[in-house]
């Protein structure tokens, strides 16, 4: 299949000198679903915001669904995002407002005029928004606002709101990060079955490397910013563990709290 | 502890050495008001006691300039805070379209705002004449600039993150603006706004005074005609004016949950 997404030699240098990217080359075919390892700072986030050019990179092209990325601008930068959803770890939600209109946010790249200013959003819209809401189990806080929903209840939200996009690829900046870990795995379940039964491809920025392995049809491990390893989670070994984090796998495997909080997670 | 103290004490020391030196350089005394604290009773009690009971014309001229005034105030506030919202979108670092806008904007606003309106009210006197119009002006402007910097601070406290979001979806700027800003400003915006109320009536009476109408301009012909017992029925019922706003404004700071 044609890839949906390119990297080719792309390198970002941050204004402070700091190379976030370096000479990263990948792409991305629907149906995947790749997780991006890495420590802090290794770039996880600034390659995901690439993408939609929340971040301008320096050098090399990016190239999303058949047209270069670096090069957009005003609409069509617009109507490029537009088919870009985006999952972040702070949920990024107008707590002000219902949970019903924080979804139909995600309709606003795809109107425009006064009906897109009052947000007059068409019926099959709100149709279409409700029916998300359902699959996420939401229905019945459609009315609330949406600061007062729970840290998962917001992540479901979030997703509604990518999905409603109609996106020809979702990225997700450490979608689970700010969750307790039942609630981080069924998002996590989410996530993955709404985007397969859609079909449309998936980037996850992680740090729990076994939530990785789990999900992933395929792991991308930054090391500073660099490509150390791109492949199937099976061929994850420890020493390349070892190269994508810089420190033995005994610290790693050691065991933070949140790791066995996982573990017990599943076991239930 | 005990540097904190001497801190203070140091202080102390240079706030009356200032109050000296200032005395002295003012020549003026200091205690003049109390030698002539008989006088000042005299004229107290003498000649502003009891106050008028104003009847007739009299009673609707004080309705209509205490009127005027809370009109002039409410209408400089809501025209300034609109203006000001706008242009608080190119004074915030964050939401700015312009990367450059914020510096030139704020620093715009501080110049207007070091101006005080009842200044502003005299350069406009004297170019364009005296009048209600102008007063509204004059409070319009040193209003929008306190407001630019209030709004444009807000606009900045609230996370940069739910506005990224609907730039990541394609919002245009105009839409981030209404579904994200709008909607987790607005609690922000109108407690400024209040204040801002409350602010401009004190000023709004004072403006009146040098020219721009209303209860202001009542009370100080009432004044230059010596005719102070009517003087302190209008100053009394200005104090009601402003006391009777301001449980406004607190009441519905509360009914809005804005504390
Ligand atoms: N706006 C910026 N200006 C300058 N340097 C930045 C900026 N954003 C990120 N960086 C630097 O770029 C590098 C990569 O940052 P990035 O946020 O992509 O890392 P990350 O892998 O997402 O880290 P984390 O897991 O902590 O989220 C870091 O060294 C960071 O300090
Ligand atoms: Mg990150």
């Amino acid at each position: 299949m044609e890839p949906i997404l390119t990297f080719d030699h792309v390198t970002k240098r941050y204004g402070n000198g700091v190379c976030a990217l370096k000479d990263v080359s990948l792409s991305v075919r629907p149906g995947e679903f790749i997780s991006i390892i890495g420590p802090s700072g290794s770039g996880k986030s600034t390659l995901l915001r690439s993408i939609n050019k929340l971040i301008s990179t320096t050098e090399g092209n990016i190239f999303f669904d058949g047209e270069n990325v670096s090069a957009l601008r005003g609409g069509r930068l617009r109507k490029n995002r537009s088919k870009i959803g985006m999952i972040f770890q702070n949920y990024n939600l107008v707590y002000n407002l219902s949970v019903l209109q924080n979804v139909l946010h995600g309709r606003l790249g795809h109107m425009s005029g006064i009906r897109g200013i009052l947000g007059l959003y068409p019926e099959e819209d709100k149709e279409k928004a409700w029916t998300l809401l359902e699959e996420m189990g939401l229905e019945k806080f459609c009315y609330n606002k949406a600061g007062s929903l729970s840290g998962g209840q917001k992540q479901r939200v979030g997703i509604a709101r990518a999905i409603i996009q109609d996106p020809k690829i979702l990225l997700c900046d450490e979608p689970i990060a700010s969750l307790d870990p039942s609630s981080a795995k069924v998002i996590m379940d989410l996530l993955k079955s709404t985007a397969q039964k859609r079909g449309i491809p998936c980037l996850v920025n992680l740090h729990q490397v076994d939530v990785a392995m789990r999900y992933s049809t395929r792991i991308i491990g930054l090391h500073a910013g660099e490509i150390v390893f791109d492949g199937e989670p099976e061929s994850l070994s420890d020493s390349v563990l070892e190269r994508i984090y810089g420190t033995s796998v005994t610290n790693l495997v050691a065991g933070t709290s949140d790791e066995k909080d996982w573990q017990q997670a599943y076991a239930v | 502890m005990q540097s904190e103290k001497r801190l203070y004490s140091i202080l102390f020391f240079c706030i009356v050495g200032l109050f000296v030196a200032s005395t002295c350089f003012a020549r003026y005394n200091p205690f003049e008001i109390f030698f002539n604290l008989e006088n000042f009773q005299a004229f107290i009690v003498d000649d502003f006691f009891p106050p008028a009971i104003p009847t007739g014309l009299k009673l609707k001229a004080i309705f209509q300039g205490i009127l005027t005034t809370i009109c002039m105030a409410l209408s400089a506030t809501s025209v300034a805070a609109v203006l000001a919202f706008v242009t608080a979108l190119f004074a915030s670092k964050r939401v700015s379209p312009i990367q450059k806008s914020p510096k030139f904007v704020r620093g715009f606003a501080t110049f207007l705002r070091n101006i005080p309106a009842l200044v502003w009210a005299f350069i406009l006197f004297s170019s364009l004449g005296i009048g209600t119009g102008v007063g509204f002006i004059a409070l319009c402007i040193s209003s929008y600039a306190f407001m630019v910097r209030a709004f444009a601070e807000t606009i900045d406290d609230i996370s940069q993150d739910n506005l990224e979001s609907l730039q990541a979806a394609g919002a245009s700027f105009i839409q981030v603006v209404f579904h994200g800003i709008l909607p987790s400003c607005l609690r922000g915006f109108i407690s400024w706004f209040l204040y801002c109320i409350e602010v401009n009536l004190r000023s709004s009476t004072v403006v009146g005074m040098v020219g721009g109408g209303g209860i202001g301009l009542v009370l100080l012909s009432y004044l230059k005609g010596f005719k102070y017992n009517m003087s302190f029925t209008i100053i009394l019922a200005i104090a009601v004016m402003v006391l009777l706003v301001d449980a406004l404004t607190n009441y519905l700071r509360k009914e809005l949950d804005l504390e």
